[in-house]
């Protein structure tokens, strides 16, 4: 008995990883391998794309207007966030159930405010900027929602998992000390929490520049906005200045939270002003000077938000999804379900495939693009060469994923026909460069003792991988594999907007012929893949435990 | 059997960052010699260990081992047949089989192709369960090796060791994490191995009641000098008091 099962548990990594090589592989078969899968013009493209990015345009217009395009999207970013935490402040709090005090009470309470913060999450921005812009017309305020309302879903959920995660002593100790539910929250909860809570903010706060960037495709301004009309001219050289530009904001944006989350794992108080209050004053002064330029510049009128034109024009948009206004709703109709369903499992081979291509990229890289294999630190073994690859590729992670999915595919549409392929490639791009960071940091974070005593066993650098590296971290590369495959999985609707096939193109479809029940019947489909991801992922994170 | 010099050392030294680890240690080891080397903390008995297993380069002097110069070993595999270590039970794999944690010791033979097919199909068995047996844990061959406990992992190291067969052992610390009962258990253990494959060993350890139980000679180092260099009988009380004296008198 007890020899059958500790020979499944030798094996069953294994398995595993046979069985998702599998379903990568059986995603392949979506594609029709020939050369009808590029432009005429594809390759010649390639090239002149290629060019502008060793010569971008430097002119002093493109860099005044980068600027200010940089500037219009960290504005919205930093607008958009800040009303995010708010709404994950007050509906994380509720969702955790730390303020109720029966059992049935916090049951109702967590199922119901984790209901609605899954389903504030599981629509991307994009959608939610299109929705906006489609109910209420072009304003500032529908870039701002459209990212509060998903990162407050997600933060929301994280700060709940943390306040649940607490350690129960010092609050049964405050408990005992006669402290109230309120006052709980205050000495007890958030005291313990609130480090990971900046330093997991500040981390998503990067992604929500990515996000304002994009945002200017459903006509919003900002960075994506000048790349898309540079990209319609044809003029790659400007295309990538302003690419450019959104890396070096995402880049500063990683240095300002690196400097906070420093701060924060500095217990040591200093005197004067410690980075901490600096880094305060410095949010304070940005979401002030944000929300001051969008009022002031942008004259974004809040109130006309509600007018009775704009309500109509609302009422009549959400109407016509639930179709109000539809003798024969696309959701009730057989024959739409059997289309969008194909569409479904379309996505979900684009999904595959994408996080497959990611997968093998990060996989051949990620070992020199660790600081403790190029300084020699794990292996023993030191090459002059070491520094140079490991600049390299941690030079093309980083651009690799400053660029947003939706740029990538802008770009790579140009190259391929419309179809999956192009739509996973432009995801695989992307993620290629946060997979490949994140599992960075997990090789830099392995005990080196068990890897140095294979070096001096004799074992080589091929034989330290398979035997000490790989099987050490697999369990959390597989956690991040299949959480990114989660993120990739949102985000296939948006790279189907440009053209890259699946559910996302259709849904762009339904958008522009104004098919309401269509569009439902899309969000629907949708939502059964996240849901689809959420369930898989989960239990595929089970078995590796 | 003629004995022969297994690791001469010629005035050795080492610093780091301007503090002194080893300051000009010279001394001779013979094939087969049991050699503890006792000392306060910070003395320098790991960095000599590591200097002797090629992992920290030494400064100054000259570092021969089975009279060649250590320098002169360039590949790791062939240097792995002369030079094996042995720290607390951190030295494992933690995620995999028990078996392939042995295995590993083949690793400087086996080519790549090899190495690889084992770990689907454990090769060359036989050589790994005998060296399990020897430490009494045949019957956990197929565990994964982080669920045994901090004693067993030890005896799985000796095992890898066994199956490595090294010339010189060295050993850091090899007990210093476990109970008494078991710190006897792997010491005795590991003596055992070492005198019956005709190994020379080197251990650093802190306990002194040990040192002199198990070893024929006794190395102390203070402050990364050779306080006595003394066969394990001429260890008299006085030494003892004087190498863990906390403050140099005069």
């Amino acid at each position: 008995m007890l020899g059958r099962k500790s020979v499944f548990g030798m094996y069953n990594r294994l398995l595993l990883t046979l069985l998702l090589t599998a379903v990568f592989v059986w995603s392949l078969f979506s594609i029709q391998w020939n050369a009808d899968l590029f432009h005429a013009g594809g390759i010649p493209t390639l090239l002149q794309i290629f060019e502008g990015l060793i010569q971008p345009d430097l002119s002093a217009e493109v860099l005044m207007k980068g600027l200010e395009s940089a500037w219009i999207t960290l504005a919205y970013a930093v607008a958009g966030m800040s009303l995010a935490i708010i709404y994950a402040l007050i509906v994380g709090v509720l969702a955790s159930g730390t303020l109720t005090s029966s059992r049935v009470a916090r049951l109702t309470s967590k199922v119901f405010f984790r209901g609605i913060l899954g389903f504030t999450r599981s629509i991307h921005e994009l959608i939610w900027a299109w929705l906006f812009v489609a109910a209420v017309g072009l304003s500032p305020y529908a870039a701002i929602f459209a990212l509060a309302i998903p990162y407050g879903g997600i933060l929301g959920r994280i700060f709940a998992d943390m306040l649940n995660d607490v350690p129960d002593q010092p609050i049964i100790a405050l408990k005992s000390a006669g402290a109230s539910k309120l006052q709980l929250l205050t000495y007890g909860y958030f005291p313990l929490v609130w480090a990971d809570m900046i330093s997991y903010t500040m981390y998503r706060f990067e992604c929500a520049i990515r996000s304002s960037a994009i945002m200017s495709f459903v006509g919003l301004g900002g960075l994506g906005y000048q790349i898309q009309l540079s990209l319609a001219d044809l003029k790659y050289d400007q295309v990538w200045s302003y690419v450019f530009f959104l890396i070096v904001l995402v880049i500063l944006v990683d240095v300002w939270s690196n400097f906070v989350r420093k701060g924060l794992t500095e217990r040591k108080r200093r005197k004067g002003f410690s980075p901490g209050w600096l880094s305060l004053l410095f949010t304070l002064l940005l979401v002030v000077c944000s929300w001051g330029f969008i009022k002031v510049a942008e004259n974004a009128q809040f109130f006309e938000l509600l007018s009775d034109k704009n309500i109509e024009y609302a009422k009549k948009f959400f109407g016509g999804l639930i179709g109000l206004n539809d003798a024969n709703p696309a959701f009730f109709k057989a024959d739409s379900w059997a289309a969008a369903l194909k569409l479904t499992l379309e996505t979900l081979e684009m999904s595959i495939m994408a996080i497959g291509f990611a997968t093998i990229a990060a996989f051949f890289t990620v070992i020199p693009a660790a600081r403790n294999i190029a300084n020699g630190g794990l292996t023993s073994s030191k090459k002059w060469y070491n520094w140079i690859l490991y600049g390299i590729i941690r030079i093309t992670y980083i651009f690799s994923r400053s660029v947003p999915e939706l740029v990538w595919a802008m770009m790579i549409i140009f190259i391929f026909k419309p179809g999956l392929l192009p739509g996973a490639i432009a995801l695989a791009l992307h993620n290629f460069g946060i997979l490949g960071k994140l599992w960075a940091e997990v090789i830099e974070d392995m005990d080196p003792r068990p890897i140095r005593n294979l070096a001096s066993a004799g074992a080589s650098k091929i034989q330290i991988f398979f035997y000490g590296i790989l099987p050490t971290v697999l369990p959390r590369f597989l956690t991040y594999i299949l959480y990114r495959w989660e993120v990739i999985m949102r985000t296939t609707i948006v790279v189907g907007f440009v053209g890259a096939g699946g559910l996302g193109m259709e849904f762009k479809l339904a958008m522009s012929y104004f098919q309401y029940t269509e569009i439902t019947l899309l969000l629907l489909c949708y939502m059964i893949l996240v849901i689809i991801a959420d369930f898989a992922s989960e239990s595929t994170r089970k078995a590796v435990k | 059997m003629s004995s022969k010099t297994m690791i001469e050392a010629k005035n050795i030294s080492k610093h780091f960052e301007g503090k002194i680890a080893l300051s000009s240690l010279s001394f001779s080891i013979e094939q087969g010699e049991m050699v503890a080397l006792i000392g306060p903390s910070g003395a320098g008995k790991t960095t000599l260990l590591n200097s002797i297993a090629g992992l920290v380069p030494i400064q100054n002097g000259e570092l021969i081992i089975d009279s060649h110069p250590i320098s002169a070993y360039k590949k790791s595999k062939i240097f792995a047949k002369k030079v094996g270590v042995i720290r607390q039970q951190f030295d494992l794999i933690g995620s995999i089989a028990v078996i392939h944690n042995v295995l590993a010791g083949r690793l400087a033979e086996w080519g790549v192709i090899k190495s690889l097919f084992s770990l689907l199909v454990p090769q060359e068995k036989e050589v790994a369960l005998k060296a399990l047996d020897r430490v009494g844990l045949s019957d956990k061959i197929h565990e994964i090796t982080s669920t045994l406990s901090g004693g067993e992992q030890q005896r799985v190291a000796m095992a890898r060791l066994m199956v490595q067969k090294p010339e010189v052992v060295l050993a850091d610390e090899p007990v210093a994490s476990l109970d008494p009962a078991r710190a006897e258990d792997v010491l005795a253990m590991l003596i055992k191995i070492v005198s019956e494959q005709k190994q020379t060993l080197i251990t650093s350890i802190h306990s002194v009641e040990y040192a002199r139980k198990y070893f024929t000679r006794i190395i102390a180092l203070k402050n990364g000098e050779i306080l006595f260099d003394l066969p394990t009988e001429k260890v008299t009380d006085d030494l003892l008091r004087d190498l863990y004296r906390l403050k140099e008198q005069g």
